[in-house]
């Protein structure tokens, strides 16, 4: 039997909005070692509820010590593709979800009223919040945060989803997500405002997991990505990336990991700019975490160089940027885009977006990187390992059997994870 | 029956309670030969924010060792996120030198030991979280799950954050980073005092080569009141150094000044300080002695202060032509006995040539600035333990506010920079008034 209770904490959370409820069952050694985690075990999981339930997964390997370990998988019907469609949710949210003492959380039901859901040492609440309704993110956050429960990590969506908009994207905290597939449309039909994750307890993980991860690190850092490091050195490898490149100038700029990544691909940039609506109104000076890099391909594509306005608009309303991209006039002036959003809140029309298999595996947000044979395997083995897939994608060196050495080093486990890890990417 | 009268208490009256002092009295401050002469440097981590990407792996692996599991929130190292301004800062123990957690422990489990690290004795602690309260840093970290108290111990010197930091965001220093001000500073100083006392003989008060002049500000303000007259080239001879303090401040006391170099060096043998009564110790007092020097210059008809001039009498007094020579050599190792009390003692409080720059410095084009928001290691205050001149208020560092540095008082010595971790020191025009990280945090 191969050990994954040091990775899992062994439980599964299960809340009934329409009835306000909550339980947390078991988690069956037999399921995960069928499964291993993430997007595969979301899908089973999934398969005793109804169509509108909604699972949310961490990885084996999700807040351990293997590199690039941030991932939590939120699956469900999405209304785009109109099928099982998996999301990765990034920066530290799957570590706060185990440390919150879950590993998986289905959401089934319909809240009365607005809700949130609140979990930490294992215990699940669902909170009335009906006050953060139609608020943007950053208000809303700061609301909960005032009102709730002390929290590590935010799920939650904008009032581009309170207003039914098919464009909403969930928000992590206020910045954005790579959320391409109605999971807010989803999360607001379900009155769920969001899932707010306490974080405070831990995982023993194994005792040479941290060996093993300097060791990746080193092989790692003789790729000649890993000094390539930031949003913008990702970007401009990417079809249209540089256009994009040139258009998102900022005053400042740092570059941001996700938890434990040892090179990061996120980058957060202050500018200044002017609201044309108000011309009373000085120059403010605003920041936000670039990590979306086919939103912001598909926005400079539209906006050119007015990007970093639109964006965090965007990320104010909780929409998807490359959604919206597909309703702006192109060149369009900073007034335009910002009336379009408006419009695009309160009555946009259905959303229509690339329906292919390859992005209902990540929500269509994963960048093209690399060929579409290897994204393919290396984005579902990170959606089911629980480990960064843009990391995966960057790093090719780090195999399946490096990862999964972080389970178990044995012989005949490994050889029985690479079985069980092949079938659970097959099922996705 | 007359009740008999007794001096002795009855049992229960008696105080038989043990005191924290009978239970664990605090260890007395060793003082070794070798401490006096060379103060011990204690290790502490750097953390350098422009490097950190807040991906967290410090807190994993410190949680590894404080409560054998991957918990970030019981870990000791915090790296905090501020999304809004894209900035990461960390929140760890500094193992200050006058640690405040230490007195506010009511049980005494906290102790610094003889390695210069802070510890928490777990067997003593009560969880009170009063440590955490006093430390400005809050550096000891409540545990929410188990309510213990988790403090750096730089895992016995070889901490593990330093180790796993994927971006070297962390480091552990000896508090001995390399410091190239200091290196300038003090060659400056060297080849000043050796040009000045030893080459160039009594060349500070007045020196003349050719049609150019340069002279003492002070003396030559002496020299105008005992003789009653203003000779415009003996006041263009004292423009330099007045010049050279609009400029740059009071760069001639930290860097050039040959009795401060003296000072300084009898600083290294003398580092620990007796202190001075409060009523000695005004910076006024100096401007008094200014006065004094023109005012008894002015009535006695001759230089008054310039014979008992420390600077002066070092120039004149202890050149190779007239080594040991004069009597005045008697009045440098004198004031610079000063220095037991404080560290440059005769600069902030006596020396009259100070004063005049001082003043002068009122129109100075630079000033230093120590911007909080940038340091944010309140514990820290290394700025303020290395100032000579004693002008960084420690205590508006600890609120986390920017402290108004006294450019009439600074000596220029730029040490607060050198030493600054952070990079929290800076060096602005007077003008300039958006100070990086100036401010409240």
């Amino acid at each position: 039997m191969i050990p994954f209770q040091p990775f899992y904490n062994m439980k599964i959370g299960v809340v009934d909005l329409s009835t306000s409820s909550a339980e947390v069952i078991p988690l069956v050694q037999e399921r995960v070692s069928r499964y291993l985690g993430g997007a595969a075990m979301n899908s089973a999981i999934l398969e005793g509820y109804q169509d509108d339930a909604l699972a949310f997964g961490t990885g084996p390997l999700t807040g351990s010590f293997a590199p690039a370990s941030p991932l939590m998988i939120a699956t469900f019907t999405s209304s785009i593709f109109k099928r099982l469609c998996h999301v990765p949710l990034m920066l530290r949210t799957g570590p706060d979800m185990k440390f919150s003492g879950v590993d998986f959380l289905v959401v089934k039901g319909t809240a009365p009223e607005p809700s949130v859901v609140h979990v930490n040492h294992g215990v699940i609440r669902i909170l009335l919040a009906p006050t953060i309704l139609n608020m943007p993110v950053p208000e809303a956050i700061m609301e909960l945060k005032k009102t709730s429960p002390p929290f590590q990590s935010l799920i939650i969506t904008g009032p581009a989803a309170d207003r039914g908009s098919s464009y909403a994207s969930i928000s992590i905290g206020t910045n954005g997500s790579l959320d391409k597939a109605g999971l807010a449309t989803l999360m607001a039909a379900k009155s769920l405002k969001g899932i707010m994750l306490g974080g405070t307890d831990g995982l023993p993980f194994n005792k040479d997991n941290p060996a093993q991860g300097k060791e990746l690190e080193k092989i790692i850092s003789g790729d000649k990505n890993f000094k390539r490091r930031g949003f913008y050195a990702v970007l401009k490898n990417l079809e249209g990336g540089k256009d994009a490149g040139k258009y998102l100038k900022a005053d400042r700029k740092k570059d941001m990991a996700c938890y434990h990544c040892p090179s990061p691909c996120m980058t957060h940039v202050r500018y200044s700019w002017h609201d044309p609506r108000n011309q009373e109104m000085e120059k403010s000076e605003e920041g936000l975490l670039l990590l979306d890099h086919t939103g912001c391909i598909a926005l400079a594509k539209k906006v050119g160089k007015n990007i970093l306005p639109i964006l965090w608009a965007c990320l104010h309303y909780g929409l998807d940027p490359a959604g919206v991209a597909e309703m702006l006039p192109e060149g369009g002036a900073m007034t335009e885009c910002i009336n379009a959003i408006d419009k695009i809140i309160s009555d946009g029309p259905p959303r229509t977006t690339d329906v292919s298999e390859a992005n209902r595996l990540c929500g269509g947000g994963v960048p093209p990187i690399g060929t579409d044979d290897l994204w393919e395997k290396r984005v579902a083995l990170a959606m089911v390992l629980g480990v960064c897939p843009i990391f995966l994608l960057r790093f090719p060196e780090i195999t399946d059997t490096a990862l999964l050495s972080f389970i178990s080093t044995r012989e005949e486990d490994l050889k029985t994870l690479q079985e069980r890890l092949s079938s659970a990417i097959s099922s996705l | 029956m007359m009740k008999q009268e007794t001096t002795q208490k009855p049992m229960a009256e008696q105080d038989f309670s043990l005191n924290i002092e009978d239970l664990r009295p605090r260890p007395q401050e060793k003082k070794h030969l070798s401490e006096y002469f060379m103060p011990r440097r204690h290790s502490f981590i750097i953390f350098h924010p422009d490097r950190c990407t807040g991906c967290g792996a410090c807190e994993m692996i410190c949680s590894t060792r404080n409560v054998e599991k991957v918990a970030p929130v019981s870990a000791s190292v915090k790296v905090m996120r501020d999304g809004k301004e894209g900035k990461n800062f960390s929140i760890l123990c500094q193992h200050c030198r006058k640690p405040l957690c230490l007195p506010a422990c009511p049980t005494r489990a906290i102790e610094k030991g003889d390695d210069g690290i802070v510890r928490i004795d777990k067997l003593f602690c009560t969880e009170c979280g009063l440590c955490t309260m006093a430390c400005p840093a809050a550096a000891p970290i409540k545990d929410p799950g188990s309510q213990e108290i988790h403090k750096c111990d730089l895992c016995e010197g070889d901490p593990l954050c330093v180790k796993h930091c994927p971006e070297n965001a962390l480091t552990l220093t000896r508090g001995k980073a390399v410091r190239w001000i200091k290196g300038l500073r003090w060659t400056s100083q060297l080849m000043s005092f050796l040009l000045l006392v030893m080459v160039f003989v009594g060349t500070f008060c007045y020196f003349r080569t050719g049609s150019v002049s340069f002279a003492c500000p002070t003396g030559t303000l002496q020299n105008i009141a005992s003789s009653g007259t203003i000779v415009l080239v003996s006041v263009s001879s004292a423009l330099a150094l007045l010049i050279l303090t609009v400029v740059a401040g009071r760069l001639f006391c930290g860097w050039v000044c040959p009795f401060g170099f003296v000072l300084d060096l009898v600083d290294k043998i003398t580092p620990r300080k007796l202190g001075w009564p409060a009523f000695l110790k005004s910076r006024m007092t100096k401007y008094g002695v200014l006065a004094g020097a023109v005012g008894g210059s002015y009535a006695l008809g001759f230089q008054v202060f310039c014979t008992v001039c420390p600077i002066g009498t070092l120039c004149r007094s202890y050149g190779v032509q007239s080594f040991f020579k004069s009597a005045e050599l008697a009045i440098v190792p004198a004031l610079a006995s000063l220095e037991i009390g404080e560290r440059r003692s005769w600069c902030r409080y006596f020396c009259p040539v100070g004063a005049v720059l001082g003043l002068t410095a009122l129109l100075r084009l630079i000033k230093i600035v120590i911007g909080a928001k940038r340091c944010k290691k309140f514990s820290c205050i290394q700025c303020a333990e290395v100032c000579p001149v004693g002008i960084i208020d420690a205590d508006k560092l600890r609120e986390g506010l920017s402290p108004k540095i006294p450019m009439t008082e600074c000596i220029m010595c730029m040490r607060c920079i050198d030493r600054c971790p952070y990079d929290a020191a800076k060096i602005r025009f007077r003008w300039q008034k958006a100070v990086p990280g100036e401010g409240r945090i």
